[in-house]
Parts: C-alpha cells; structure tokens; sequence
C-alpha cells in the first residue's frame, strides 16, 4: 500500500514540472545595432495607400526591424512620423504640388455611362478624405515631426540614388523638407552624420518606376549615373566612421507591381470587337485622319494607342494598362477605338502614358538588371548582406501561403500591395522584413528573430 | 511549479489532440487504464464488451456493470519556427466516459450494452495566436453505443460481435485572414453526424492462466451533413460570406488489437498490439451549400500514416482487498513532419499508468487510475498552409470508476 502511495506520488511531482520547449535565442554574433540607419525611398518610408501617414510609418519596413534589432542590442528607432491618418500624398502637376490625403476601400455605386447608379456596389479604392483642402493637407506634411531628429529613417518618398546627394533637396521634396537638419542638406549627409553602425539602402526603385509611371522609358536613370551614385551611396555610409555593418537590396522589376499588372488581366489588349461593317468604317475614319497604317478588321482588335500626336500604334498582348487608366472612357467615350459623341466621328486612340508598352517594359527590365548587377558587386565589396527582393517579389507573383494566409501581388485580394497598386501593405512590409532579417541572419551569423506576419494587417476592408 | 487553471471543467468533451496520436481516447476502463490501455485479452470485468466481445462470455458473474470517468489534462506548447513565439493551449479538462452492463442468461452466452467514448479531441489556442487562421478552436466528440453479444465455446473460445452507433458533435472556429477597420473575419462551423458500424473479436483460453485475444473495431465516417457554418467578416465583404450549410467527413478509423495475457498466482501480466488505422484519415473536406468567389470547397490534407501502438501492463494482487497495476506503451505519431496540424498537434509519445482496485465489500470494487503521457517535443509544419514549428505535449488523466458484480 505505502509502495503504491510512493509511486503515485512521485508521478504527480514528474508531472509537476512544466515540460518546454526551449525559447528563440536572439543573438548579433558581434555586429552592432545600436544605431541602425535606414536610407531609401517611399517603399521605406512606410508610405501606403498613396499617402504617407502615421500608422504607415510605424509599420514601416526599417520599424519592423528595428524592433527586432531591440533583442540583439539595438537602440531607439527614431521616425519622422506625421501626426495625421489621414495622411499626405504629392503629385507634380503644372501648377506644382497637389495634396490629397490617402485612399482607402471603399464601396462605391456603379455607374452606367450616363451616370445613373445601378443600385449595385463595387470595392474600390477612393480617398479616406476629400474633404481636407490644400492648405491644411500641406501644413500637416511640413508641420515639424513630433519627435526630435536625428532620425533613424532617413527614407525619402521620391528619391532616387542620384538624388541622395541632392543638396537643398528639401525645396524640390517636401518629403524631405520636414524633416531635413536644413534647407542645404542632402539625404545623406543627414544619414551619414548619425554614424550609423549598421545601415540599411534600398533605392533605385525610382530611377525606373518615376518612368514607368508616366508609361515611357524616356526617365529611366543612365546605368553609368545610377552605378555612380548608388557606389557613392555604399561608400559614404560604409565609412562613416563606425565602419558599420550593413544590409542592401535589390530592385524588383516594377512591372510586376499591382499598378502595371491589375487592369490588363480584366481587359485584354484586343476587346475592341467588331462586325465587318464597323471595321470598314473605321479604316475609313483612320485614313481620313492620316492613320491609314492602323487596320481594323472583322473580330477582335487591339486598342489604338498615341505614343505622339503622330505616333499612333495598335496594342500588343503585352502591353501593360496602368492602374489610373480610365476605363470608363473605355467603356463610355470609345477611347481606344473612336469617339461618336459629336455630329462627326473621330478617332479616340488612348494616350501613351496609360500604357507601358513592351518596349519600355524591356528597357526598364534591362536597366534593373544593370542596376542590381551594381548593388551586388557593391554588397560583395563592402561585405554587405543583400536582401534580394527582385527574386522575392518574383516568387510572390503566382502567390504564396503563409501561416494560412493566401498572398499574391495581385491588387486588394493579393494583400501584398496596398491601394496604391505600388507599395506595400503592413503585411507585405513585414515579409520583407524578414526577407531583410534572413539575409542578415546568413550573411553575418545572428540569429534575429523574424516578426510574426499575422499581426500585420493586409488590405483593410470597409 | 506548474499553473493548472481548471476552469474550463467541460464534462461533455473529451479527447485530446495529444491521444493516441491523433483524436482517439483510450480511457474506457480503469482497471485497463492501469495497466497500460491493454485489453483484448482481459475479461474481468464488463469492458470487454468493448475491447474485445469474445471476451465477455468469459465474465464470471451473472450481472456485469462498470462506470467510470477520466479527467484529462492536456498542455501542449508551441514554438514558432524563426519566431521569438511560443504559446500553449489554454488549460481545460475533457472527460471521456464509460459505461458498461453486461448479463448472463446462460453460462455460455453473455448479452451487454457498451457506452463510452472512443474518439474526440478538444483544444483551444488564443484567439489571437500565430496559427489562428488554421484554427482557434475545436471540440469534436463521438460516443459510441454498442449492444453486444458473446458466446464461448467449451471454455476456451468465446466469440463476439457487437453493432456500433456512434454519435458525432463537433464544433469548429478559425479566424479568415481579412482585416476590417477594429477586426479579423472569422468563420465557425458546428454540426452532428450518426453513423453505425461493428465490434467484433475473439478470446482464446487455450491454457490455464494464458489468454490470447484479438478485436476489430470499424470505421465508422461521422458525415456531418447540412453542419451550420457562419462567418463574420468586414460588412463590405457580407454578401460573399452568406449564412451558409457546410457537408464535413471526418472518419472514426479502425482499430485491430492483438493481445496475450498470462495470470499467475498473486501476478498477471499483459501485452497488447493495437494497430490503428489512421491512413483512414487522409482530408477533411468541407463542402459549403453556397459558393462564392470566398467561399469555395476546402480540401485539407491530413494523410496520416497507420500506427502499431505496443503496451504493456502488470497486475498484483496484494491481498483480498487491494489490486495494484503498473504499465506503459508507446504511441507513434500518424502524422507526418509535413503535416502536422495545429488542430491535432501530434507527436511520439510514452505512456506510463498505474492504478488500483479496492474491493470494500465482495464484487464492488472503486477502480482507480493515473495515465502520463509524454510528448517527444517535435518540429513540424502543415505545409498546405506553410505553418511551421516545435511542438511539445503533455498529458495526464487520474480516473475513477466503479465495478459491480454478483
């Protein structure tokens, strides 16, 4: 009797002892993050939803890390963050810089083209704010950062490899402007002054999407220029003076993004369908106007596109639409084909910057793959960890599933890109994040614990 | 020390996703329970209408009746794979059951009823947890009902078959990974299912003291058919996630045990082969009454592997009071690296049980056991839903139960 008492107690102790498993062990391996600097541009900045605003900014990419970094001797991560969620985005018009807030889903009525409702809703992206007008829009963008500087994101919406050394930047970017040391400064002698002792350059992104998004290749950076500037980049801040540790990252090709690859897989490049009659009517319309070289034909056919006043073409299969095209001219105006709302029909091609043709597509890939040959040879020389998100982006692109979650960079469903069809949502941010965290980890040896991606947010939904 | 918060005391669940590998219960005796689950070639008492029917005709007595119930402790522990992550499941006791009448009109030949609770699993993460858009929350029951007859042949062969109905219950909630501007969607689906199936074994006494037995239990699929399935998602996206009805197929896989057993003097001792059909189980699908671009068909694979679990047990008889007992198996995991579920976190596990009968008056006895179950801590991950990371489980279940017979 004693013998079986003894035995059951001893099996209540055994149990007794909470059985774990052994914890993640955050570890640097020697390199310091005590001062970690982030330079880049608005895919860095935590800009979203076509603005920049406050809870961007803390789920920006370098944040993430930086919160990271905390459990192997990282400091404060300090960002220039904007009071407002409304936010504050820029676009260059003749008449200078129009301010809109960000946009958000949401459900809108469908119009016919008369612009009479059908009584059915459609999610889409609009601005969070109409209502706010110029004046406070760009008070809230240049109102100064709460928190005092030096800033640990030095991340720029706009900049491009060459213009990190732009000095006097901030009257060019207002981005800049609220937050720079000074009027004369440049990016980096901000960034560089704060000696960091490990950095972060991601940029080069928009020495080809600035092109991109006006659908030409016109803009796109010479690879000698880029070459100089991002090797100029590398090297100020590999020097400056705590001889820091640092990670690099390559250009995605931008095509790739939501904004070029959303409108074209709903509307072919050749959905102008036409009976016999119609495609004779219509060469007759083109030659009047001196166009006789574009041919329409029973069936299917392309759009029309003017790339000039003179240069008109027809539309190849892999021609990418914009995601600011106004398909409702399409559907409502006959752009593309011809317009007939006046006594006389006249041709209506679609203008050139709704489009990105193949040509410029392969231009800016050329110019991609040159630069990412610079940013590696520059990571090789300077013993750098290299993220490389032009793969990453890549395998995102048929979609993936992570911790049960369906990814893709298809726009709004993919949760990947933001409205905006360019930048990230809090989500996307995070997988970089610990794209940038691995290559860390492999290059250098830590062992930095990756964010759980779940508690990010993708796409919010009304 | 360790913290057991035992509020979530649930007394109709049972089961335990680190049981038996998968969501079967073993706890249908508690004289068996202390021998290390073994069974097939016992005949005491009125258990054998489950574990094997060829064995009840060998029971001595007239009226055979035994009832009992586990309390069983579950704490399993997970660690994200490149994660600073860990959490474990929140803390509840479930409560398989049996019941047990078995009666002899005539020597040879034995009648019984046999109720308890074979499979089951419930387990709860935090709502907020890593893996919650595999799952949150499970409680999924089956109790079987089984009348059952027995009849032996001169002593040394008894023979019985038994017809199951098993009743299914299970209830079910993950979070859907869409984000409105305060929430997470969410999805719950609840549902019951019968379905029958049978009980069949045989007992050979080819020797004095030798028994020798061998049992085959059916599979039986719980089809939940029109199961309720509601969801709750941002407002903008309610049209795609109607109040819908969901067909789910989860199967009670079979079991054939072999086991020997030899009694000796004051000792008995016992081994047991319990061969799990668990390649059964290879999805669970759900099929929704109404579709939409969100609400589509889900196949999730689970291809579990079919396992031999090996127990052992010793009895001794102290004296006419006291019976002490003493055993232990080990149970592999059906599940493969690659699949490891966080709704059936899995892993190898050792058994070690003990318990003990004491008789106050003569044919009543307060059976008594204690089963411990130590997980072997695992990495795995459900590659359909690319999870990853280490588990470790444990579990206890002390267990009371009592025996009459006249």
């Amino acid at each position: 009797m004693k013998k079986i008492i003894f035995i059951l107690i001893s099996l209540v102790l055994l149990v007794s002892c909470e059985r774990k498993i052994d914890e993640f062990k955050p570890d640097a391996n020697g390199v310091d993050f005590s001062n970690f600097v982030a330079v880049g541009n608005s895919l860095t900045s935590g800009y979203a939803n076509g603005a920049l605003y406050k809870s961007g900014q803390e789920n920006s990419i370098p944040n993430i890390m930086a919160q990271q970094f905390k459990l192997v001797g990282g400091g404060e991560f300090r960002q220039p963050l904007l009071e407002t969620e409304d936010g504050v985005g820029v676009s260059i018009t003749s008449n200078g810089f129009y301010y809109t807030t960000k946009l958000s889903l949401q459900l809108i009525p469908d119009m016919d083209c008369d612009g009479k409702p059908y009584g059915t809703y459609s999610l889409k992206p609009s601005l969070y704010n109409p209502n706010v007008d110029q004046n406070t829009l760009k008070t809230n963008l240049l109102a100064k950062p709460a928190m005092d500087g030096p800033y640990n994101n030095m991340a720029v919406p706009g900049a491009t490899a060459q213009t990190l050394f732009m000095s006097g930047y901030g009257l060019w970017n207002p981005f800049f402007k609220r937050f720079a040391t000074n009027l004369s400064t440049s990016i980096m002698a901000d960034a560089v002054v704060q000696k960091p002792t490990f950095f972060y350059l991601w940029i080069g992104n928009n020495d080809v999407l600035a092109s991109a998004l006006e659908g030409t290749d016109r803009l796109i950076t010479p690879v000698d220029t880029f070459a100089k500037y991002f090797t100029r980049a590398v090297k100020s801040l590999a020097e400056s003076g705590k001889s820091p540790k640092g990670v690099v990252a390559t250009i995605p090709d931008v095509a790739s993004a939501a904004y070029f690859s959303t409108i074209s897989s709903k509307l072919p490049y050749n959905s102008v369908n036409l009976t016999a009659a119609e495609a004779s009517g219509l060469n007759t319309l083109y030659s009047m106007y001196g166009h006789p070289e574009i041919v329409w034909k029973e069936g299917k056919n392309p759009f029309v596109i003017a790339n000039s006043e003179t240069e008109w073409v027809q539309m190849g299969p892999e021609d990418l639409f914009l995601l600011n095209f106004p398909t409702d001219s399409v559907k409502c105006k006959g752009m593309g084909v011809a317009d007939q709302s006046g006594a006389i029909p006249k041709p209506y091609p679609i203008p050139g910057e709704y489009v990105l043709d193949k040509n410029e597509q392969t231009n800016i890939q050329n110019a991609i793959k040159q630069y990412n040959e610079i940013i590696l040879a520059n990571a090789v020389q300077y013993n750098l960890a290299v993220a490389d998100m032009n793969a990453y982006m890549k395998t995102l692109q048929p979609g993936i599933i992570f911790d049960g979650i369906k990814m893709s960079l298809q726009f709004v469903q993919g949760g990947v890109f933001s409205t905006d069809g360019l930048h990230l949502t809090p989500r996307g941010n995070a997988m970089v994040a610990n794209r940038f965290i691995q290559a860390i980890n492999s290059k250098y040896g830590c062992n930095i614990p990756q964010v759980d991606v779940t508690q990010y947010k993708g796409i919010v939904f009304p | 020390m360790r913290k057991c918060n035992l509020l979530l005391l649930s007394l109709f669940l049972w089961g335990s996703a680190t049981f038996a590998g998968g969501y079967q219960v073993g706890l249908h005796s508690m004289r068996n329970t202390g021998m290390g689950l073994i069974g097939t070639s016992l005949y005491s008492d009125a258990s054998a209408l489950f574990y094997n029917p060829g064995g009840a005709s060998f029971l001595n007595e007239t009226w055979n009746f035994s009832g009992g119930l586990s309390f069983l402790m579950t704490r399993t522990t997970f660690q994200a794979k490149d994660v600073m992550y860990q959490t474990h499941i929140k803390d509840m006791v479930n409560t398989p059951f049996y019941f047990y009448a078995a009666g002899k009109p005539l020597k040879d030949f034995c009648v019984g009823l046999s109720v308890n609770t074979p499979y089951g699993n419930g387990l709860q993460w935090d709502d907020n947890w890593e893996g919650r858009f595999l799952i949150q929350k499970i409680a999924f029951k089956a109790i079987t009902i089984q009348p059952t007859v027995s009849y032996k042949i001169k002593d040394i062969i008894g023979i019985g078959v038994g017809f199951v109905v098993a009743y299914g219950d299970v209830n079910l909630t993950k979070a859907i990974p869409l984000n409105g501007t305060t929430s997470e969607g969410s999805m719950h689906i609840s549902g019951t299912a019968i379905n029958y199936g049978f009980n069949a074994g045989i007992q050979v006494h080819p020797v004095k003291g030798l028994s020798l037995g061998v049992d085959y239990r059916s599979k039986i699929d719980m089809k939940v058919k029109k199961g309720k399935a509601t969801f709750n998602v941002p407002s903008s996206l309610s049209t795609e996630f109607p109040e819908n009805k969901v067909d789910v197929t989860l199967p009670l896989v079979s079991n054939l045990d072999f086991g020997a057993s030899y009694e000796t003097g004051k000792w008995m001792f016992g081994l047991n082969l319990c061969y799990v059909m668990w390649s059964e189980y290879d999805s669970l699908s759900f099929s929704f009454e109404k579709e939409t671009s969100y609400v589509q068909r889900t196949v999730t694979p689970s291809l579990y592997i079919s396992k031999l679990i090996p127990r052992i047990g010793v009895q001794y008889k102290v004296n006419d009071i006291i019976t002490a007992r003493i055993g232990g198996y080990y149970d592999a995991s059906p599940v493969r690296d690659n699949y490891l579920d966080p709704q059936t976190p899995s892993d190898d596990e050792i058994g070690i049980t003990c318990g003990v009968s004491i008789y106050p008056l003569k044919g009543l006895s307060i059976d008594a056991a204690f089963l411990y179950l130590m997980g072997i801590e695992r990495d795995g991950s459900y590659s359909p839903d690319n999870f990853s990371g280490t588990y470790k489980n444990t579990l206890y279940s002390p267990g009371i139960g009592l025996t009459y017979q006249f």
